[in-house]
């Protein structure tokens, strides 16, 4: 297994050359060839193209623009169904395909990113299963987009395995059958009697006689697309490198300090840039001009756009650019000063707007008569600090603008960029390199703009990297939630009636235009988690959208967090208010159908892996919740509570997930550990507030995040139930920690803390009998 | 300025003042030092100096003038043939499949590294408190802590072994 990426240090590096080069094949003296035309044609169904080649010959690409990714969204987002199209703009040309290089190993070539999620693994343990082929036999290439392959929608929401999955088996499936076939015709033989050996096919019986894969690609002129209902795929019980533990292909480069990421990006002659950030939320630049700056040694120029808000300074040194920017002088209007107090006001889940996304007979008739438990939850604000703070280099020049950038997605980079230029996109190359965690963050890109701006203006390459306080304030945060839930159980202990009202401000809805926003009603990004999975026969949720004078957007698991806090804390209320274990008051709710028994399997699972039923240790107390979107989650939070300090030690959580096929058990591990200590953070410490017209974020002192001593140990288990594709894992882990962690405190205490994070003076007050 | 990093002298012309993380960057090449924070809380820009692990974002260059600097670069050795033989924690890293997004892990090799130098054979105790001021957002805590007892137990063998 081998990895190419076309962001290797130096400028020369990009994916472009290294493919012609490879192609040209100098070494041993043969002509170089022409860039090749591709002609891509799209077969029957509309997700398999093949490709007609000169040079090195076959390529086949996988489309997943609408069908798939609209399918696996749909099954996501209930809501996402509602908008009748998608949102996003359907790419022309596929975002991965194979090909067969000169010495016969296979390329595959795909869009998504690799921020730490191990998708590049995933993603080639596929191909290499329908290929047929040993996994050293791959080389895997992140694409950039110059590379004509287009991928709209990027990398997050936990898509990428999964809609890349059907495609990617079909079109490896295809190039194997379009391979074979050429064997069969070269070596004389029935297709059947081939088997591929090594990079090529051999004569089972006889394997002298073999083709290896580059003679057959370069024999294919004129190809005809397999019949996709003919293509054999391969069963899963057939399968040899899925579901493996494969080794991340990323891994060795990390440990060795040779990944390159945006912040790293290097070439010869660059300059270094910084950007005046305004003071408050609602700031506008009135004026600017260099000051004192223009004095500063290392300077080389500045741009000063009023009109766009925009002053910035490139210089020849980092540190030379971040001290003029901070001496340039500028003057704001800065608008009306926010306190944390009015935000809260606003995301009140009440008033007009709602939007109801689920409603099973009249909960409010039930909720108005029976003696019903009502109780409020909130979540703050909350960034995702990346430790890798944006970044991009830029070099600008007439007719070529070449931008490598941290991203979750360069498509949409390079159309804002030409933007940004007034160029034509065609003239623009973004080059994806690794992420320094992603977490929804890096589906910004401003920086990439900035460092484009700030090229242009000093005619060089040049590298704008934010600092930490610029991470934490001039992205997009987390938004803070309000869930208002109220419910009643009756006599036998079954709950009658639930209704959740939940307030949040944009997620998605940020990302989209606001007739999108209008079609679809709901945020699908701000309401994850806030549907009710079980059994109840009077049930109503509703969304309220509020706008803030605060940016929020994606953040790991979008609204999840927040809302499965809410819903599975209260779950547990109706349990106490039903005299009833938590564990088994969720078994004895769940719906009779499949998801329900999924449910059932991880709560299981996670009873089991935690002693759920058993005594813990002295002093510690347990908590279940769960989650359940297509990936099912649940886990069992172990905690004690200091009472002299406040202090809540997580000890351990046990974790079930059943994310259908798995193809990588130990990457799906350690998405599961980072989604735990991501929720831990959350529920303990991370949280984000206004105050006098600005967020009071600046650096780690005043957002610390979870270190080693905080973290519990994670034991999780991937349970199958028998479903043959994989689902998402980057993000659904993190759902029920929060409620698992309060639900924990509340064992251990009687109490219940309603507010995030669940901070010591939050518990000193909850435990002295007041608090939320 | 003479700068002395991983075995090599560097005569540089740069600001006494400038930090010690940007001249490491951005005037020797070496990227694998990462910039996290720049206030020396995350750890990520973790360098030895005279063997001691401290946070170069901090360090002013003046300071390490005539000092043995080691970076996540000059970790791993190589030989003769140009063969490369990982650092035990290196090793330790891959084989429990540590780094996720990978930026705060040169910072978290480094720091390992020169407290299992000064303290070979570490209680979990020990290394959690060692190692409980690197970050790390991905959250690849159980195994950071797993790589680094594996480690401690092979430096532990190596120097039964003599």
């Amino acid at each position: 297994m081998n990895q190419e990426r076309d962001a290797d240090g130096l400028v020369e590096a990009q994916a472009d050359s290294i493919e012609e080069n490879s192609e040209e094949g100098g070494a041993d003296g043969r002509e170089p060839v022409p860039p090749r035309k591709r002609r891509w044609r799209l077969s029957r169904r509309g997700f398999l193209i093949g490709l007609g080649a000169a040079g090195a010959g076959l390529a086949v690409g996988a489309y997943f623009g609408r069908p798939v990714l609209h399918e696996v969204m749909a099954e996501s987002f209930a809501e996402a169904e509602h908008a009748g199209s998608s949102f996003m703009q359907l790419p022309d040309d596929p975002p991965l395909w194979l090909e067969v290089l000169e010495d016969s190993r296979i390329r595959l070539s795909l869009t998504k990113a690799e921020m730490g999620q191990g998708v590049h693994t995933s993603i080639a343990q596929i191909a290499a299963e329908e290929l047929g082929i040993s996994w050293e036999d791959l080389v895997v290439v992140q694409a950039d987009t110059s590379s004509r392959l287009v991928d709209s929608f990027g990398t997050g929401g936990s898509f990428s395995v999964a809609s890349s999955f059907g495609p990617l088996r079909r079109a490896a499936a295809g190039m194997r059958n379009l391979l074979q076939r050429e064997a069969a015709a070269i070596l004389e033989q029935p297709e059947n009697a081939l088997l591929v050996e090594g990079r090529g096919f051999a004569v089972a019986d006889d394997r002298e006689k073999r083709a290896d894969f580059h003679r057959l690609a370069a024999a294919i002129t004129d190809w005809d697309l397999p019949d996709e209902e003919a293509l054999q795929l391969k069963q899963a019980d057939e399968y040899t490198v899925i579901g493996q533990s494969v080794g991340r292909i990323d891994i060795p480069d990390k440990v060795t300090g040779q990944a390159v990421y945006g912040y790293d990006m290097r070439v010869p002659n660059m300059l270094y840039g910084a950007v005046a950030r305004p003071p408050t939320l609602e700031a506008k630049l009135l004026s600017a001009s260099p000051g004192e700056a223009a004095k500063m040694e290392g300077i080389e120029t500045f741009l000063i756009d009023v009109e766009s808000g925009f002053a910035g300074v490139v210089a020849n040194s980092r540190s030379a650019a971040w001290s003029a920017v901070k001496a340039m002088e500028t003057e704001w209007d800065e608008g009306h000063l926010w306190q944390q107090e009015e935000i809260e006001a606003l995301i009140e889940p009440a008033g007009e707007g709602g939007v109801t996304i689920q409603r099973e007979g009249n909960a409010a008739g039930v909720l108005g008569k029976e003696a019903a438990i009502s109780a409020t939850y909130r979540s703050p604000f909350a960034v995702q600090a990346s430790l890798e703070a944006p970044a991009a280099l830029a070099d600008v020049q007439e007719g070529q603008v070449t931008v490598w950038v941290s991203t979750q997605s360069h498509e949409r980079a390079k159309g804002l960029i030409a933007e940004a230029l007034g160029v034509d996109a065609d003239t623009v190359q973004v080059v994806p390199t690794y992420l320094g965690g992603g977490f929804g963050g890096k589906l910004d890109t401003g920086v990439a703009i900035e460092a484009a701006r700030l090229s242009k203006a000093a005619r060089a390459p040049v590298h704008v990297g934010w600092d930490r306080s610029e991470a934490m304030l001039h992205g997009y945060l987390r938004p803070p939630t309000k869930s208002v839930l109220s419910g009643a159980v009756d006599e036998s202990g079954r709950i009658i009636a639930m209704e959740h009202r939940q307030g949040s401000s944009d997620v998605a809805f940020s990302f989209m235009p606001d007739f999108m926003a209008f079609v679809m009603g709901a945020d699908f990004g701000a309401t994850i988690g806030a549907r009710i999975n079980y059994e109840v026969p009077n049930l109503t949720v509703t969304a309220w959208r509020k706008t803030l004078p605060v940016w929020t957007g994606w953040w790991r698991g979008l609204g999840l967090f927040a809302n499965t806090f809410a819903v599975e804390s209260f779950v547990d209320e109706l349990a106490a208010e039903a005299g009833a274990d938590p564990l088994q008051f969720r078994l004895d709710h769940l719906p009779d159908s499949p998801a329900g028994g999924r449910m059932r399997a991880v709560l299981e699972a996670a009873a089991e892996l935690s002693g759920w039923g058993t005594a813990p240790r002295a002093g510690r107390a347990r908590g279940v919740a769960c989650f359940a979107s297509n990936t099912v989650v649940a886990q069992v939070a172990e905690v004690s509570v200091d009472a002299a300090t406040g202090e809540i030690k997580v000890h351990d959580v046990a974790c079930a997930v059943d994310c259908g096929l798995v193809v990588n058990p130990e990457g799906a591990m350690a998405q599961i550990e980072g989604n735990v200590m991501w929720g831990v953070g959350s529920t303990l410490i991370e949280q984000a507030y206004v105050k006098d017209g600005r967020l009071e974020l600046n650096n780690f002192e005043s957002y610390p995040l979870l270190t080693m001593r905080e973290a519990p140990d994670v034991r999780s288990v991937l349970v199958d139930t028998g479903i043959k594709t994989p689902y998402g894992m980057g993000e659904p882990p993190i759902g029920p920690v929060g409620a698992a962690i309060a639900n924990a405190f509340n064992a251990a205490t009687g109490r219940r803390i309603r507010t995030l994070p669940m901070t010591r003076t939050r518990v000193l007050e909850a435990l002295a009998g007041g608090g939320s | 300025m003479e700068l002395n990093v991983n075995g090599r002298s560097y005569t540089l012309d740069v600001p006494a003042e400038e930090r010690l993380l940007w001249v490491l960057r951005d005037w020797l090449g070496l990227t694998g030092t990462k910039f996290g924070c720049g206030v020396g809380i995350c750890g990520a820009c973790t360098v030895h100096i005279n063997g001691a692990a401290v946070r170069s974002c901090l360090m002013p260059l003046a300071a390490v003038a005539g000092a043995e600097i080691r970076t996540i670069e000059g970790l791993a050795e190589r030989d003769g043939s140009g063969e490369l033989t990982l650092h035990p924690v290196q090793q330790a890293f891959i084989d429990h499949q540590v780094p996720q997004c990978g930026w705060c892990m040169s910072g978290q090799i480094m720091q390992a590294v020169s407290f299992l130098e000064r303290n070979p054979l570490p209680s979990e105790e020990e290394t959690v408190r060692a190692m409980s001021g690197n970050y790390c957002r991905c959250g690849c805590y159980v195994r950071i802590l797993q790589a680094v007892q594996q480690a401690a137990g092979r430096a532990g063998e190596e120097e039964a072994a003599i």
